[in-house]
Parts: structure tokens; sequence; C-alpha cells
């Protein structure tokens, strides 16, 4: 069963004929070539798959496409500017957070989602976002330190406004 | 891991959705966060013709006290909306704390109350992908006529992991299941079956609407808590809830629930009336989690003995009670 739907992905409509089955992360890779959301377990267990939707951290590999009509999604294209990183990005370069850099761009929606709602968080609130995400390199600690620094960005950024 | 073709309703109103439940009964599964239906569906181990999506639904996503004082939850609330809810705060913390307790912020802002109530039973054999199934014959759960983890067994013990199960059943809540035409509200203690192959009593074209709280829980104190291998996007070895009303150190009346030990959630009878017959205090503690020991009815699986399960519950009775006499604290994921 084929459906046209319009999905609402990082500010721009994009009508796109899907099959029922066929899940959010398949249609952004395959069909909307936004390849930046990684595929990983396909389960649910690893969060490399995540994007924000309508302001929270999901995993685009357990949700229907059809199911996210009408939603605002957000992936990892689209955080930063042309030329510029989002601060979560930024945070992850300087903190050197990124090794092989597969997990990254669902860490950085994971950590943009909290910042987005906790500015401030504390060690607690970072680990309980972080826990639906796995790195296999870095260890975590300094994926930790990228997300206190990208908050710090953030808020200065703010100031200078 | 990909899903297979099926078809897709998204019914407007309860009233749709329970006449597509009744129109395709047998051939058709609920989705609400998909977060178990979805996995289980690309793992092969269901594969309905048709999906009806209730997570939107209007009817199912409320929460509200009734005149009565009861607390009444649509079976679409979301868990991280409920996590941040002021009114289940109030009226049941332990509930809330169990919800806190699942998977990942990710999946908790996808998944349901009635999704984690209706939660399928898992196995160390059974949530694993087709390809590795193939390895050994299909087992009870998989339409099969052995068991893989309790060698011998004439039935499948595959254990019920929903956290909130034992949080609702100390709590004494009421799950309201609804099929066209009608209605039934049943104490979430008999919503299970101990039958890791048909865990709970629902009927193919029925769905759980909502869940009842009712109000007199205010007047004793309820503790929900998790042991598990990393305290974050985990399943339980063992949770349990309970549910003391009493004066000082007497007890009135005790509710203790032991979850993901078993293919439903086990009612700890005898070791509740421990704690009427002598309080609440380090000796009835003791004796307490003696009894839950041996009232626990398990069996050795190939993955946990029974010793081993009956040593988490000793520990867990343990625990929760030593909770009621510290000062209130709200279950966190702490390191061990
Ligand atoms: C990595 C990972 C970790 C997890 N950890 C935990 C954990 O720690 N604790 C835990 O309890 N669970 C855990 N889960 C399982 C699951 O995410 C939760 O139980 C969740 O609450 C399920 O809710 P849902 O709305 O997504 O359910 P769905 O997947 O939509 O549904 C689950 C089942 O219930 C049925 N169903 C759903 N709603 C209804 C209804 N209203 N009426 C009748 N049937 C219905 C569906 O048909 C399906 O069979 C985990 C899952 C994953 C992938
Ligand atoms: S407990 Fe036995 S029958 Fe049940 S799913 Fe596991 S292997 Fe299969
Ligand atoms: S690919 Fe979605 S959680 Fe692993
Ligand atoms: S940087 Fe390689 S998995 Fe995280």
């Amino acid at each position: 069963m084929k459906k046209i739907i319009t999905l609402e992905v990082n500010g721009d409509l994009h009508e796109v004929a899907v099959a029922v089955h066929q899940t959010l992360l398949e249609v952004l890779r395959d069909k909307l070539g936004l390849t930046g959301t990684k595929r990983g377990c396909a389960v649910g267990t690893c969060g490399v798959c995540t994007v924000i939707i309508d302001g929270k951290a999901m995993l685009a590999c357990l949700l229907l496409a059809v199911e996210c009509q009408g939603r605002s999604i957000t992936t990892i294209e689209g955080i930063s500017s042309a030329d510029e990183l989002h601060p979560v990005q930024q945070a992850f370069v300087d903190q050197g957070a990124i090794q092989c850099g597969f997990c990254t761009p669902g860490i950085v929606m994971t950590s943009k989602a909290l910042l987005d709602k906790t500015p401030r968080p504390d060690d607690e609130q970072i680990r309980e976002a972080l826990a639906g995400t796995f790195c296999r390199c870095t260890g975590h600690i300094k994926i930790m330190e990228a997300v206190k620094t990208a908050s710090q960005y953030e808020r200065a950024e703010k100031k200078s406004d | 891991m990909r899903l297979l073709r099926f078809e897709h309703f998204k019914p407007s109103s309860l009233e749709e959705a329970l006449t597509a439940m009744q129109e395709s009964a047998g051939n058709v599964r609920v989705l609400a966060g998909g977060t178990d239906l979805l996995v289980n569906m690309k793992c092969g181990l269901e594969q309905p013709g048709l999906i009806v999506s209730i997570g939107s639904l209007p009817e199912l996503n409320t929460i509200a006290e009734d005149p009565s004082g009861d607390l009444r939850i649509g079976a679409g609330m979301n868990l991280s909306e409920l996590a941040e809810n002021s009114l289940l705060a109030a009226k049941a913390p332990a509930l809330r704390d169990a919800i806190k307790s699942i998977a990942s912020q990710h999946i908790r802002n996808m998944a349901t109350l009635g999704g984690n109530v209706c939660l399928d039973t898992r196995c160390w054999y059974y949530n694993q992908s087709k390809l590795w199934r193939a390895s050994r014959p299909a087992c009870y759960k998989t339409g099969g006529d052995q068991c893989h983890a309790t060698r011998g067994s004439e039935r499948c013990h595959a254990i019920n992991s929903a956290d909130t199960a034992p949080a609702l059943i100390a709590l004494g809540a009421q799950v309201v299941v609804q099929k066209k035409g009608s209605q039934r509200q049943i104490p979430a203690e008999d919503f299970y079956r101990d039958h890791g192959a048909r865990h709970t009593v629902l009927e193919p074209d029925e769905l759980l609407s909502g869940l009842v709280i009712p109000c007199g829980n205010e007047t004793g104190k309820t503790h929900f808590l998790k042991i598990s291998r990393r305290q974050g996007i985990d399943f339980a070895l063992g949770s349990i809830a309970a549910h003391l009303a009493g004066n000082g150190s007497t007890c009135h009346s005790a509710r203790l629930v032991i979850g993901s030990l078993g293919s439903a959630p086990i009612v700890l009878e005898k070791t509740a009336q421990v704690l009427v017959e002598a309080g609440l205090s380090q000796e009835s503690i003791q004796a307490a989690a003696e009894a839950a020991r041996s009232e626990l009815g398990v069996l050795t699986t190939l993955f946990s003995s029974a010793g081993y399960k009956r040593d988490l519950a000793q520990v867990l009775v343990k625990r929760v009670l030593h909770s009621f006499i510290k000062k209130p604290t709200t279950q966190k994921r702490t390191r061990r």
C-alpha cells in the first residue's frame, strides 16, 4: 500500500510517495537523500537514527513514515547554517568527542534536544538523555564534556545576541 | 531488518478503531508507540495484515481525576509526558518512577502507557532476528512444540518485563478493556496470565482504552524499584512495587508485587501477611524477605537459575521495604 504524504523536514515540505511499511529512517535516507541520519541496530537500542520531532529526540528506525505527517522533523542536516557549525557540533569537534563519527549525528541531535529544553543540564540529566545512544569509540566521557561545552557556547551566543 | 508489507489504518475516533479491530480480528495489531511492536515485526515475530494506529486518538490521550478522586489515564498517553505530569506525581509517584525507569528518553518520547501494559513477553531465544532463531526449531511461542529456555517445560515461560505492571497492581489499578459495543473493567492483576505465549486476557478484537488508579492510595505509600545491568536502556533483571498503609510501624495493609521474574507479575501474598502481622521493622523486613524467597514460584531457565531469582526477590523486598523506613526517596538510576 503506497501513500502520498507530506513531510516537514528541516523546515521544507516534501511530498513523497511511501509504502506504509517504510520507516521514517528509510524515507529520509533513500527518498530524501538525507543520509546524515544513520542506520545502526534498526531496533531502538543504539540511537544513531535520532531525529528531533516536535522538539523531542526520537528514533527514526521505529517510526513509520506515514505516522510523521503534520509533525515537524529536524535532522542533522537541518541544524547548521551553510558555513557554520551548530554550537553543539562545534563543541563535539573542540572536545574531541568524535572518532569514527558514526554515532555523532544521533548523539548531536540527542544533545540538541536536551539543551533546547534544559540549557544547563547537570551530569545526571546528560546521562539520562544520552542513555539511549551508543558510542563504540570515544567512551562517552568526552561526549559528556562536549555537551557541557555546548551548553556554554549556546549561552555565550545568546548573551552576544 | 526491514518491515514487511501490511495495511495501515489511522482511525479518527476510538469507535472507528474498534470497528476495524472487530472486522479484522485475528489479523490486526494495535500500533501505539510502536517501540515493541515494530521491533517484533522487524524480527519476524509478528506479521499482522492490518495495523490500527491509535497513538494520537484524542479519547486515549487524557489524564484526569474523576469526581470520586480516582485517576483515569488513557492508554495512548505518552510515557515522557506522564513522567512529567504533576497529577501523576501527586497521586501515584510509584507509577511515575516505574515509567521513568523504562528504556531511554528516546523511547519514552515515542512509547505509550497502554503499549507498556500490553508489552509482549520476552525471552533470550524469542527476541532475536529471524535468521538467528532459524538455527533452532521453533519453540512454543513461535509455533513449535518445545521450549529452548526451560528444558522439558510444557509451556512457554517468556518473561513479562513491563515495568508499569507491578506498580499498577500494587496501586490496585483497574484496566479498562473495550471492544465494539462493550467495555469491561478488570483488576490489573487479572489482566495478566501466567503464560508466556498468551500473557494477557485481551481478545483479538479488544483494546486497552485506559487505566484507573483508585483514590485511597494516598493513605499509604507506594514505592517502585528496578534492578538492571546497566541502569539505562535496559530491561529489568527484577523489579518490585510495594504499597503499605498504616501508622508508624503498624501496617494495616500491604501489597508487594514482583516484576520481570515470571510470565506474569508475581503478587507476594505471604510476604504481605508477614508485614501485616508483625508491622514494619528491621526484624520483620528480614522475615518478609525470607517469606518472599519461599513463596516465589520460579523456574530455572538456561539464563538464570531459580536460586538466582530467589536471591534477587529477597534483595528487592529488603530494598523496597527499607525505602519505607528511610525518608522517602524517589527512585533514581543509581549506579551500583
Ligand atoms: C531498546 C529498548 C529498551 C526497552 N526497555 C524497556 C524497559 O526497560 N522496560 C519496559 O517495560 N519496556 C521496555 N521496552 C519496551 C517498550 O519500548 C515499552 O514497553 C513501551 O512502553 C511500549 O509502548 P509502545 O506504545 O511503544 O507499544 P507498542 O509497540 O505500540 O505496542 C506494544 C504491544 O502492545 C499492543 N498494544 C499497544 N497499545 C495497545 C492498546 N491500547 N490496546 C491493546 N494492545 C495494545 C501492541 O499491539 C503490541 O503488541 C524497551 C524497548 C526497546 C526497543
Ligand atoms: S520461554 Fe521457551 S517457549 Fe517461550 S519464547 Fe522462550 S524458548 Fe520459546
Ligand atoms: S538504528 Fe535506530 S536506534 Fe539503532
Ligand atoms: S565516534 Fe565512533 S561510534 Fe562514536
